[in-house]
């Protein structure tokens, strides 16, 4: 039996939240899929329920997030779908959507009249020599692992990049009572101020409220952690665990490492829906396009939140309340006049954290910073392909076409973590990128058979 | 024109006779169906030919003689090309499980030893000890010692290289835009370039009727979007290739560990916005073909139920109106051939040898069965 709703969320994160209390203001009958159990999204990953944590998310920035989740958490006329992960989106003949959705207990199908993909973003994933041996996360990986389970991944921890993000993840290791050894900024310094004194004070206050950068640099001095800059790091060094980084000016110790390079969207979904896609900004990944509505190229089908580009929460929020509105107008539930009044604020909003975003994106650039590979540097993981056997058939053919001949990007991860580095390998900004194929998650076969 | 497997290996085969030769394809070599399909390298006659009555099947069964020299060509195309492609041809198995299956399979094999293929019924307790993976259900089974499979990601990549290596022009990314017959020479034209050849071979898979347009002639190959299934890489278990005689299936374990299951489930074509068919965009994936296929799959070997799949993928191949390929010269117009339809993984090296046989002068009788002549009425109003 296939449950049928007027609209299908595909993400509980702010986008998705904002967007399925709005619809449900307008009386639509509206499902949100999410493979975290709780809804919250990246930014208020939330603990398990018999987690107890004294001030999960006080901090004064997150206030209005919070705010929006208990909303959501409250209102039971929402459908809400948890520990569930879309693993498929297609089109009907007869029009309508269909999901394919999976858990641990077994396969569902959904069908909606509207679809919107609020899925978020991950992390840049950034191949160099060492970044494969157990200890090595991603720097957002550390901060799941923090938020949803207390858990600090080391006593001597290094995070490394370009992304000032890694400044808030290094706070929090430390107040939840981690050792962080050093803070590792590619880019000089002055990079940072250049940018922000170039677009000027307010920019800079900005970066202050929602991306808590300098207080977390106080936390960091407080708790006499190294902050370096002009420092890229080169190598992560161990037999059969962490032990070190090298960096340009020297090696330190640790036993864990957190690369922070920038984050890319989450793009499966509408690139199985062959979607019209652009390529997102200099971290890579793609961004899918849409109009002012956040209908994507395909009718019927919206995005909203970092599955239109990266820009934090509060975009996120603002465009999952966009979105909300432009979906009502077209199925009727509100007239088209009526929500471009509504929306006229956060459209305001949205435009404004969007240029805070680009300078973000100017400080936070890898693209110079990006390590050398050697021949032995894994850069599909999952299929163990070496820069090697990558480099030989660089010569002018397309993404999926290595992917043919390598396997790079033939594994469990459907090459989201692949794809950016071997773009940047190709180098042609015309290359549409590997082919999204289904499903999105690996799946049991016995699961799908009928 | 065509850089497939069989427009690569064609231009291998001429080059090393010393004949001047360019191949054109549009995107890169090897993408389209020849890096798409699923490796099955089957010589037992096709379930696809036994479930349409007599007359197609004693057609198809004199295919055998093609199909007796593929196996001759792929045990001999690692040697020849000095790369491991990971062909194996450690024995094919089609399986039975009810009463009607079985009695199929016995007509079949006895069609198929008149023949001269070494294909043997055997009954469910030897398959099982063959290929110990196998259902219980499995009552019977048409086992082919020569049946196997090839990497298909790796095959048509190296038989353009060693085209390359012998002196062929290879152009990707050349897309053909017009052909014109001047005199006696064929004038392709890409958007930047022009080339003047003698003969020409349009061995452009599903794309094979647009570029005969070109040429106003009709070639009757149709598009057709399959469906297949690549499982997570597990230990080596499954080293034959296995197919079904009354279902749609067949199934392998790569070199790398990855099953692939498939057996000629549809996909959807996309359409364009005048409603046609479109070849540019990939075929989606059909729900009940997905679910259909893996259970067959589970219902053959039941130890798949518990792997992981992680990619479906649909790919776009072509069927001739009588399901036979179409390969060979075409009667209106000297010098062009053609060469596509059907299972031309498994039997592309043996058309490409036999093609530049012919391009060269030796005439083929093994190529008579699937010749374009038996289409000629189509072109009787056609050509230029
Ligand atoms: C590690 C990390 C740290 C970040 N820190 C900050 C920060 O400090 N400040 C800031 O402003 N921004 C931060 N961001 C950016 C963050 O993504 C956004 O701020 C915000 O969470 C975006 O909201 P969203 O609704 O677009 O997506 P998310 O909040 O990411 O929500 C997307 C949801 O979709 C779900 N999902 C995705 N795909 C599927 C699928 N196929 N099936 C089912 N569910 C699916 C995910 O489980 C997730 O819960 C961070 C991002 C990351 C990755
Ligand atoms: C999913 C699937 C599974 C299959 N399984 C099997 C199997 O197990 N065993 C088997 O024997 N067969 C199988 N087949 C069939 C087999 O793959 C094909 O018959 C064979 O690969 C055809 O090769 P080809 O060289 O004729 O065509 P293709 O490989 O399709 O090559 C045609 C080429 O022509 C190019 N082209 C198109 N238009 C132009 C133009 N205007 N100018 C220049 N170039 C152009 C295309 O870009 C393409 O590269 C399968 C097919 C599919 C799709």
């Amino acid at each position: 039996m296939t449950d049928h709703y007027d609209v299908a969320i595909v993400g509980g994160g702010p986008a998705g939240q904002a967007a399925a209390l709005t619809l449900d203001d307008l009386k639509l009958k509206t499902v949100v899929i999410d493979e975290q159990p709780q809804a919250g999204g990246q930014i208020l990953r939330q603990p398990p329920q018999s987690f107890r944590i004294p001030g999960w998310m006080e901090d004064r920035t997150y206030a209005p997030l919070v705010e929006l989740l208990r909303r959501f958490e409250a209102r039971t006329s929402i459908h809400w779908i948890g520990s569930h992960s879309v693993i498929g989106l297609r089109r009907e003949p007869d029009g309508l959507f269909a999901l394919t959705i999976c858990s641990p207990d077994g396969l569902r199908s959904i069908t909606a009249a509207r679809v919107l993909i609020a899925a978020g973003c991950q992390d840049l994933a950034v191949p160099l020599p060492g970044w494969t041996l157990p200890g090595v996360y991603s720097a957002g990986g550390m901060q799941a692992l923090l938020k949803a389970q207390r858990i600090v991944p080391g006593e001597q921890i290094v995070l490394a990049g370009t992304h000032p993000l890694q400044l808030l993840i290094a706070a929090q290791l430390v107040e939840a009572g981690g050792g962080v050894a050093a803070v590792l900024f590619s880019q000089p310094h002055g990079t940072m101020l250049k940018a922000g004194i170039r677009n000027s004070l307010r920019a800079f206050d900005r970066l202050s409220t929602a991306f808590p950068a300098v207080r977390a640099l106080a936390t960091l001095r407080k708790h006499g952690v190294k902050v370096l800059y002009n420092a890229p790091i080169q190598a992560i060094c161990g037999t059969d665990r962490v032990a070190a980084v090298q960096h340009s000016g020297g090696e330190i110790a640790c036993d864990a490492v957190g690369l922070c390079y920038g984050f890319v969207s989450q793009s499966s979904l509408p690139r199985m829906m062959s979607a019209k896609m652009r390529r997102a900004g200099p971290a890579g990944g793609w961004a899918t396009l849409c109009d002012e509505w956040m209908q994507s190229s395909i009718q019927g089908l919206y995005v909203a939140g970092e599955t239109t580009g990266v820009a934090g929460a509060n975009a996120a929020l603002a465009s999952g309340n966009i979105a909300g509105f432009g979906i009502g107008a077209e199925l009727g539930a509100i007239s088209r006049d009526e929500a471009a009044r509504r929306v006229a604020r956060h459209r305001a909003n949205r435009r404004s954290l969007l240029r805070f975003a680009r300078l973000l994106d100017e400080i936070a650039d890898p693209r110079p910073f990006f390590p050398a590979l050697r021949d032995d540097t894994l850069v599909c993981r999952c299929e163990d392909v070496a820069f090697a056997q990558i480099g030989p058939v660089l010569d002018g053919r397309s993404a999926n076409a290595v992917k043919l001949v390598t396997r790079c990007g033939m594994g469990l991860c459907q090459g989201r973590n692949c794809e950016p580095t071997l773009l940047r390998l190709l180098d042609n900004p015309n290359d549409p990128g590997f082919t999204a194929r289904f499903p999105a998650r690996p799946v049991p076969i016995s699961d799908l058979a009928t | 024109m065509g850089g497939g497997l069989i427009g690569c290996a064609t231009a291998w085969r001429l080059a090393r006779e010393g004949a001047k030769v360019t191949v054109l394809d549009s995107g890169d070599f090897g993408m389209g169906a020849s890096g798409q399909n699923a490796g099955s390298l089957h010589f037992q006659l096709e379930r696809r030919f036994l479930e349409n009555g007599d007359a197609l099947a004693e057609q198809a069964t004199r295919t055998a003689a093609l199909n007796r020299l593929a196996i001759s060509d792929w045990s001999s195309l690692e040697a020849d090309l000095a790369t491991n492609l990971h062909i194996t041809m450690n024995g094919g198995l089609m399986v039975a499980e009810t009463a009607e299956e079985c009695a199929l399979l016995e007509l079949k094999i006895a069609r198929e030893n008149a023949e001269g293929l070494r294909t043997r019924m055997i009954d469910g307790h030897e398959a099982r000890q063959i290929a110990p993976y196998l259902s219980e259900a499995i009552c019977a089974a048409g086992y082919s010692p020569d049946e196997g499979h090839a990497d298909a990601r790796l095959v048509t990549h190296a038989i353009a290289i060693a085209a390359d290596k012998t002196g062929a022009l290879l152009r990707p990314r050349c897309r053909v835009q017009s052909i014109r017959r001047v005199c006696r020479e064929y004038v392709v034209r890409t958007a930047a370039e022009q080339f003047a050849a003698s003969q020409i071979l349009i061995a452009c898979g599903a794309w094979t009727a647009h570029v005969a347009a070109m040429l106003n002639l009709h070639v009757p190959l149709f598009p057709v979007g399959l469906l297949m299934n690549a499982t997570e890489r597990v230990a080596q278990v499954v080293p034959h290739l296995v197919q079904h005689v009354g279902r749609r299936l067949s199934m392998k374990q790569t070199h790398s560990g990855n099953l692939l299951i498939g057996g000629g489930w549809p996909s959807r074509m996309a359409l364009d916005a005048e409603g046609r068919f479109t070849l540019y965009r990939p075929p989606a994936v059909i729900e009940a073909s997905l679910r259909g296929n893996l259970r067959v799959a589970i219902d053959v070997a039941p130890m798949v139920a518990t792997i992981n799949l992680v990619r479906s993928w649909t790919g776009i191949t072509a069927i001739s109106a009588d399901q036979l390929p179409i390969v060979g010269e075409i009667p209106a117009m000297p010098g062009c051939w053609v060469a596509g339809g059907g299972s031309a993984f498994t039997l592309g090296p043996t058309f490409a040898r036999l093609i530049a046989q012919s391009m060269s002068g030796t005439k083929c009788e093994e190529l008579e069965i699937v010749a374009p002549s038996r289409f000629a009425h189509l072109n009787s109003f056609m050509g230029q």
